[in-house]
């Protein structure tokens, strides 16, 4: 699990800033394409956040986006420190714009990263599956996405793994609750490199010191371990092969919200497959080449039981028994293929298309019940950057998409333009469709249902200067033919709809204060849906009208230490007791107390043995989330008579960290520098 | 015939003289230059004097050399960087192809000093993205100056700027950077002005001042 490895991380990039020790390789795209005749040219970036290994002034690098307080090492936690996220605390993912975590999606270097998290437990957001600094580049879009992805309503992330590395390097960190070690190597001719690296993580012995709720029988236990190999091939042309396993284990018992006799078991086991190959190449001077493979092997076991106090099985008569006590049990083996060529025509405009395949199967037990599905889904794709003048330029694709298991089509229009008012700002329209299938739970049972779709408008401003960068989002979205429940006998149909609309705003700087970087973000949110079981409009559960995050990273130079702090604090969400009584009826509802939550981090940097010809970068970091103890509500869990609700909340008030990190970098300086001169 | 050649060559040197003179007079103008705007002038300036002299790299090596200076003083807006480190890179290795590296080892040593610099102005665009990697070369590029002329006051001040900069942790020195800066005074108190570089007075005072 890569819990904390942000702060073995952390070191690289100070470190980098003023790179004394490393050994230069340009770690340039292998398709260069020049230097942009223009500079000043307008670039359209309505509705994403771009993290990238280019960014200049105020703008975010994937540095910045991970190393935020509290991510815990997982991508989509530290993201919801940018706007338009929802700071949701029982569960992981990232729920935009008053979509679920379900409408966004995660490429890797174009193929989808399909089970970004261990499996999903009630209550308690599970860690990442994969280290979020293999990225060098995070666009991160809240709406309005290019033509290339799809089946997401919402968002989508889209990662650039890294290339090559700068050098060759072992580092391993030590946390009483999470140990690893991984080694990269670069080979002598700086063209291929490979890597290994293994995580493990128990919590059994934190949770036997802090108190928490859920009575834990088993583990939580992660463990990852994972392979990269990346080889320059010819003049342009870059593999790159990146493969991890990982297991989860996880059982725990909670106060039953229907008897306070009983107690609820929850037991999870994840074991999971990934494997990403990608291809790019140059052909010839105008063309380029990019194609995936993606394949992932996924098995999700969870049993729910209800016990009594000696731990042995119980039942209530008044509730029905399959809604206490059952077993899920599921493998899925997941597949894709992707290509995309670009051809690059004057004046930096180009024309992308391409085509890809999903294959998903799924087998196994869902609620006790044997359920197997295949799905073929079919995407071609085109898109085209065209410059209008110097400075208004437009992105316009379209997508289209065939899904063999609902026998359904879609074709989906992407439009956006950027209009550059100075030099310093900016202004950005984006509109698309969105489409995407319904999840699983609704397709094991049903396969007569349409696709869900969303459309998007934006409107977006930006100001960069001074190494400050402010910006403003607006924008509206309507959902369409989202799964609902028929009251007679909960049969689904996709006759659901719903909106959101809201203003985003955005503020960074660099400058004000040496040292200190902070941004603050608001995000305005209004949404409603009518779908599943709500009996009208309701406002979803997830969704808080106002949230706010401030996030602060202070660096102490001559202390060579840092601290980075983060604040959220969010309106309360509402929350519903919905039953079934002659047609889905509101019995009660409300909203949760505000919530607020401060993470502290802490770190300091140290080199352990300074005579070493390859001196380490070691450190220590101590870190607490939810440092004040506020006592978090999320939602509620009603009883079966809605006679009792139970309290979401977090598992312990707070959570602690401490741990020593240390990194071995292979420094080649002098033979470089005598090969050089 | 004759008078035809004397005349050819009378006016060959006079044109010589005069981009000699406005080479001087620009390499003076530079010598009291502080603002953006000014660089930026003076970068046409010497621009199209380098037309006027292609064989000569000194037009390219203060071309280069203001635009390096413009993104000192942008250091704090990362934004407005880019154009003025693109422009001033090409221009150094303009100025350093027209060397011979085995014979001039000390202009070669100044190209390289300002090659340095102009390094150091794509690390402002955003350290975080750009340090790891030209963080590398700038300080390669030093380097390489000092080991070709370990007396260079200009390469001295860039040392200097360097450590004083860089946290210990990373090897920073601000000690070191003080005596360094004051080694640099002391070797341009023996310079000349004229059209070789002799600039660095008036940076290494301003890194000075920090030790007051």
């Amino acid at each position: 699990m890569g819990k904390y490895l942000v702060w073995l991380f952390l070191v690289a990039p100070l470190h980098t800033l003023y790179a004394q020790d490393s050994l230069h390789k340009a770690v340039t795209d292998t398709v260069p394409r020049g230097t942009p005749k223009n500079l000043k040219q307008v670039t359209v970036s309505a509705g994403a956040f771009e993290a990238s290994d280019k960014a200049k002034g105020a703008s975010l690098t994937p540095m910045d986006a991970v190393t935020v307080a509290g991510s815990n090492g997982d991508l989509s936690l530290a993201l919801r420190a940018l706007p338009g996220v929802q700071q949701i605390g029982e569960t992981e993912g990232l729920f935009v714009r008053g979509g679920t975590s379900d409408e966004t999606k995660q490429f890797i270097d174009g193929t989808l990263f399909k089970y970004p998290n261990y499996p999903s437990v009630p209550g308690i957001p599970q860690p990442a599956r994969i280290n979020p600094f293999l990225f060098k580049g995070i666009l991160f879009s809240s709406g309005g996405y290019s033509a290339l992805y799809g089946q997401a309503m919402s968002s989508a992330l889209i990662l650039e793994s890294v290339d090559l590395p700068e050098k060759s390097s072992a580092r391993f960190y030590l946390f009483p609750s999470n140990q690893g070690a991984g080694l990269q190597h670069l080979a002598l001719n700086n063209r291929s490199s490979f890597g290994l690296g293994l995580n493990y993580s128990n919590q059994t012995l934190y949770n036997a010191l802090v108190p928490h709720v859920p009575d834990y029988f088993q583990g939580p236990s992660y463990v990852d371990a994972n392979a990269n190999f990346r080889i320059k091939t010819g003049r342009s042309g870059m593999l790159k092969v990146y493969a991890v396993w990982n297991k989860s284990t996880l059982g725990m018992y909670n106060p039953d919200v229907d008897s306070a006799a009983l107690r609820s078991g929850y037991q999870g086991k994840g074991n999971n497959v990934y494997t990403n190959i990608s291809y790019r190449t140059a052909l010839g001077e105008n063309w380029k080449m990019e194609t995936g493979l993606a394949y992932s092997n996924n098995h999700d076991k969870r049993e729910l039981s209800l016990v009594d106090a000696e731990g042995k099985p119980a039942s209530l008569p008044e509730v029905p028994l399959t809604l206490k006590q059952n077993t899920s049990d599921i493998r899925s083996d997941f597949a894709q293929a992707r290509m995309v060529f670009t051809h690059f025509l004057s004046n930096d405009q180009a024309v992308r298309f391409g085509a890809e395949h999903f294959y998903a199967k799924d087998a196994g037990l869902y609620r006790d019940s044997v359920v197997t599905q295949t799905d073929q889904l079919s995407a071609v794709f085109a898109e085209s950057d065209i410059y209008l003048t110097g400075s208004l330029a437009a992105k316009v694709g379209v997508r289209a998409e065939h899904t063999s298991l609902l026998q359904k089509w879609s074709l989906a229009p992407r439009v956006s333009l950027a209009w550059r008012l100075s030099e310093e700002s900016q202004l950005n329209f984006a509109y698309g469709l969105f489409y995407q299938e319904p999840s699983n739970e609704f397709l094991y049972h049903n396969r007569d249902l349409s696709l869900s779709g969303a459309a998007h408008y934006v409107v977006n401003y930006t100001r960069k200067a001074h190494n400050r960068f402010f910006r403003v989002e607006t924008y509206y979205k309507q959902y369409h033919d989202l799964v609902r429940w028929l009251p007679a006998d909960a049969k689904t149909v996709s006759t659901g709809d719903g909106y959101a609309k809201g203003i985003e705003l955005f503020y960074r700087d660099k400058k004000t204060f040496k040292n200190l970087d902070y941004w603050v973000t608001y995000t305005y949110l209004d949404t409603k849906r009518d779908y599943l079981n709500y009996p009208m409009p309701l406002q979803p559960g997830f969704a808080a009208p106002h949230t706010m995050t401030i996030a602060i990273k202070k660096f102490f130079p001559d202390l060579s230490s840092g601290v980075n702090l983060s604040y959220s604090l969010a309106a309360g969400r509402p929350y519903y007791d919905i039953r079934f009584a002659n047609g889905w009826q509101l019995f009660d509802q409300g909203t949760t107390k505000p919530y607020s939550v401060v993470n502290l981090h802490i770190s300091h940097l140290m080199t352990l043995f300074p005579r070493w010809k390859h001196k380490d970068f070691s450190g220590f970091a101590v870190g607490v989330n939810n440092l004040l103890g506020t006592k978090q509500v999320f939602g509620y869990n009603y009883s079966y008579d809605g006679r009792n609700k139970m309290a979401v909340t977090l598992p312990a008030g707070r959570t602690f960290f401490a741990g020593f990190f240390m990194s071995l970098g292979i420094d080649r300086t002098d033979d470089f520098i005598n090969n050089n001169l | 015939m004759k008078k035809t050649f004397l005349s050819l060559l009378l006016l060959l040197s006079f044109s010589a003289f005069v981009r000699a003179q406005s080479l001087q007079e620009a390499v003076h103008k530079l010598d009291n230059a502080a603002s953006v705007k000014d660089y930026e002038a003076l970068e046409k300036n010497f621009v199209a004097l380098a037309g006027q002299q292609p064989q000569s790299w000194l037009p390219w090596y203060y071309a280069a050399f203001c635009n390096a200076k413009i993104g000192f003083l942008y250091q704090e807006d990362g934004d407005k960087i880019e154009p003025y480190s693109i422009k001033g890179e090409e221009q150094i290795s303009r100025a350093q192809s027209l060397l011979d590296s085995t014979k001039q080892q000390q202009q070669l040593s100044e190209v390289l000093m300002v090659m340095g610099m102009v390094y150091r102005t794509k690390v402002f665009i955003n350290p975080m993205s750009y340090g790891r990697k030209y963080g590398m070369l700038s300080d390669k590029s030093l380097q390489q100056a000092l080991q070709l002329s370990p007396e260079n006051p200009r390469a001295l001040y860039l040392r200097a700027w360097v450590k004083y900069y860089t946290p210990k942790m990373w090897g920073g020195d601000k000690q070191l950077a003080k005596e360094l800066a004051q080694k640099s005074v002391a070797l341009l108190a023996k310079e000349k002005a004229g059209e070789n570089p002799h600039w660095g007075k008036a940076e290494d005072d301003a890194l000075l001042s920090k030790f007051k």
